[in-house]
């Protein structure tokens, strides 16, 4: 899966988008495992970091799957 | 609701119009401008970034949720993103009612949520006096494009249409050369060709038999003469006479006509018709061309049989596009090569192939190398002579770190200024244009199918523009089965293929569920252009598509 980090988060991983490969869809908790594994930065923003799937909020049940487009979305501030 | 959004990087139109309906009692717009200060300190500009897939998806989840709470006619909304100067426009609303009241109840909570759920971020404000339009990248020549670049500002994300045009105004045709008709297989004619005299030069005979005036209606002939192909054995006939002919001899006068062989009776020097054909058996003078004629147009890609035809015109030094010089680069610690056995983690190359393959048709000269990802290590493996030297640099992006963030500094190391570095395009994205003077280069992502696509618009764009060929165009045909899109907030491009099904061509779109799909990519022969936010499209639905290698050859 593509996963997408935007605004402050790309400063903390030094990049825009980064791939992640699992042989099973991964729920919240397994997704942010293998994402601290890659960027230990990231945990500090974590409580305040929400994640979307294919454009649109997750809950606490979505998937993340392969062919997903995940995003973490840190506080907004458009307007 | 109607409902409108938009994201873009230009400045918000001063004066936008209400939507025209004569039910609406109310218009009402709202501003949301950048103001002068952030935390107490002067600023130029604020700088935006936008998810904008979501966060168009998101405006407009949220503007139909509040119009079911406050029943308003008509919403748009635009927001600027990119770097905003002090007291321009970031946000514009505006929405119109039948009655005031629940315009601004929905403007107002809409303005609310907005800074709540869409994911638009201030990212940083430019501090006063430094914001400095930068002009970079000057060549030597005014004809040289000159990329106009913010500094340190990320290049905005461009539509399809948008980085195509890009692509178009960045490439000039390099400088045509000479070349033998041996080498110039593939190339681009860079003069229109004429023929040079008439084809055939004189009436030819099409049958092996006897030629005698068209309008002699005798039955027995005297055999005058004999003339072979490669004879030149010009005469007048009178009645009675004829002429024995070879298939494509010159005939020796005009105004005849040739009988078959097989229909005479030959005795000695005489002979006798035994049937009358209708046809007169033979190709006439400037048939095939006339004096003058264009043959080959300036900018065709030169074939087997427009070869042909600049061989029969005698135009044996063909002035076409030089041979393009092209390096490519793989990255990504990942891969191995074809014949190794991947290990864990570690997948095939097969990049290298599908570019190579693609660029086969164009006789680019082109050489392939290597990168590793660690960005010095890559900078001190680069040959800068070679890339001095290539007028097309292409760098397939590694597929396990963020690729985008080690191609675009390597290329603007190399020189490169980026046009831009995002396409709103699925598969193909995070596709990078760069240029540098007259040369340009390309991040390409590391997907195949992203390739594939971003090859035939992105850069069969350039080589064709650098060649001086037209730039490959969009066609429309019809879906032979019904194709279930998903709604996908960006354009894509759909591997397909182009059947006869049934003696009439139609398009049937192929299976593939990521990017990284490389099974499709041996059966297409068409990229199919889906429009964004398109949930399925029925049999027999016109779509554009793009034909691709293998349309012609199955």
């Amino acid at each position: 899966m593509r996963v997408l980090f935007f605004a402050q988060l790309q400063d903390v991983t030094g990049c825009a988008a980064t791939e992640l490969a699992s042989p099973s869809p991964l729920n919240r908790e397994q997704l942010w495992f293998f994402l601290l594994e890659k960027f230990p930065g990231l945990d500090v923003h974590r409580a305040n970091v929400r994640l979307a799937r294919n454009w649109e909020y997750a809950d606490a049940n979505t998937r993340f799957g392969d062919d997903d487009e995940v995003a973490l979305i840190p506080p907004v501030s458009g307007g | 609701m109607e409902i409108d959004i938009q994201l873009t990087t230009s400045p918000i139109a001063g004066k936008i119009l209400p939507p025209a309906s004569g039910a609406a009692g109310a218009w009402l717009e709202f501003r949301g401008t950048v103001r002068g200060d952030e935390n107490g300190q002067p600023i130029a500009a604020l700088e935006y970034e936008a998810y904008p897939e979501m966060a168009v998806r998101e405006i407009r989840r949220l503007l139909e949720t509040l119009a079911a709470k406050y029943p308003c006619l008509a919403a748009r909304v635009i927001h600027r993103v990119g770097t905003i100067p002090v007291g321009e426009t970031a946000i514009y609303a505006g929405v119109s009612g039948r009655h005031r009241a629940e315009a601004i109840a929905l403007l107002a909570e809409f303005l609310d949520r907005l800074k709540q759920d869409v994911p638009i971020w201030k990212r940083r404000a430019v501090p006063a006096a430094s914001l400095e339009r930068a002009s970079v990248s000057r060549s030597k020549s005014d004809s040289q494009p000159v990329v106009q670049a913010a500094a340190g500002h990320r290049p905005a994300l461009r539509s399809l249409d948008e980085a195509i045009a890009e692509i178009h105004s960045c490439c000039r045709p390099l400088p045509p050369v000479r070349v033998s008709l041996e080498e110039s297989f593939g190339r681009v004619l860079r003069e229109t060709v004429r023929a040079p005299e008439d084809l055939p030069s004189s009436d030819r005979s099409t049958r092996d038999g006897y030629a005698m005036l068209a309008d002699d209606p005798s039955e027995n002939f005297q055999i005058v003469d004999s003339i072979h192909a490669a004879d030149w054995k010009p005469r007048s006939l009178q009645r009675g006479e004829a002429v024995r002919v070879a298939t494509g001899a010159t005939l020796p006068c005009v105004d005849l006509r040739v009988v078959m062989q097989e229909h005479v009776e030959r005795s000695g020097n005489t002979l006798r018709i035994t049937k009358r054909e209708a046809g007169l058996n033979l190709r006439r003078r400037g048939e095939d061309m006339k004096a003058g004629q264009m043959l080959v147009e300036t900018g065709a890609q030169l074939d087997a049989g427009k070869l042909a035809l600049l061989a029969t015109a005698g135009c044996a030094r063909p002035l076409v596009s030089p041979r393009l010089s092209v390096v490519h680069f793989t990255t990504g610690d990942e891969l191995v090569p074809p014949e190794k056995k991947p290990g864990a983690g570690q997948v095939r190359d097969c990049n290298s192939s599908l570019i190579r393959g693609l660029l086969q048709p164009f006789q680019v000269e082109l050489e392939q190398n290597h990168l590793p990802e660690n960005f010095e290590a890559a900078w001190a493996r680069l040959d800068l002579n070679r890339i001095d030297r290539a007028d097309l640099v292409l760098i397939s992006g590694g597929a396990s770190v963020g690729d985008q963030d080690f191609t675009r500094p390597l290329l603007e190391r190399l020189g490169f200024e980026i046009v831009f570095a995002q396409v709103d395009l699925r598969p193909g994205r995070p596709l990078i244009f760069g240029v540098n003077g007259t040369r340009v280069a390309f991040g390409l992502p590391g997907n195949p199918l992203a390739h594939f696509v971003c090859f035939y618009f992105a850069v069969a764009t350039a080589q064709a523009r650098l060649s001086g060929a037209a730039a490959p165009k969009f066609f429309r045909g019809q879906l032979a089965v019904k194709l279930e899109a998903a709604a996908c907030p960006r354009e894509t491009f759909w591997p397909a293929r182009l059947d006869w099904n049934d003696g009439s061509p139609r398009l049937n779109p192929l299976a593939w569920a990521s990017s990284g799909d490389v099974t499709c990519l041996a059966a297409a022969n068409a990229l199919l252009r889906v429009p964004a936010n398109c949930p399925a499209l029925d049999v027999d639905a016109e779509l554009e598509f793009l034909p691709t290698a293998g349309m012609l050859g199955g």
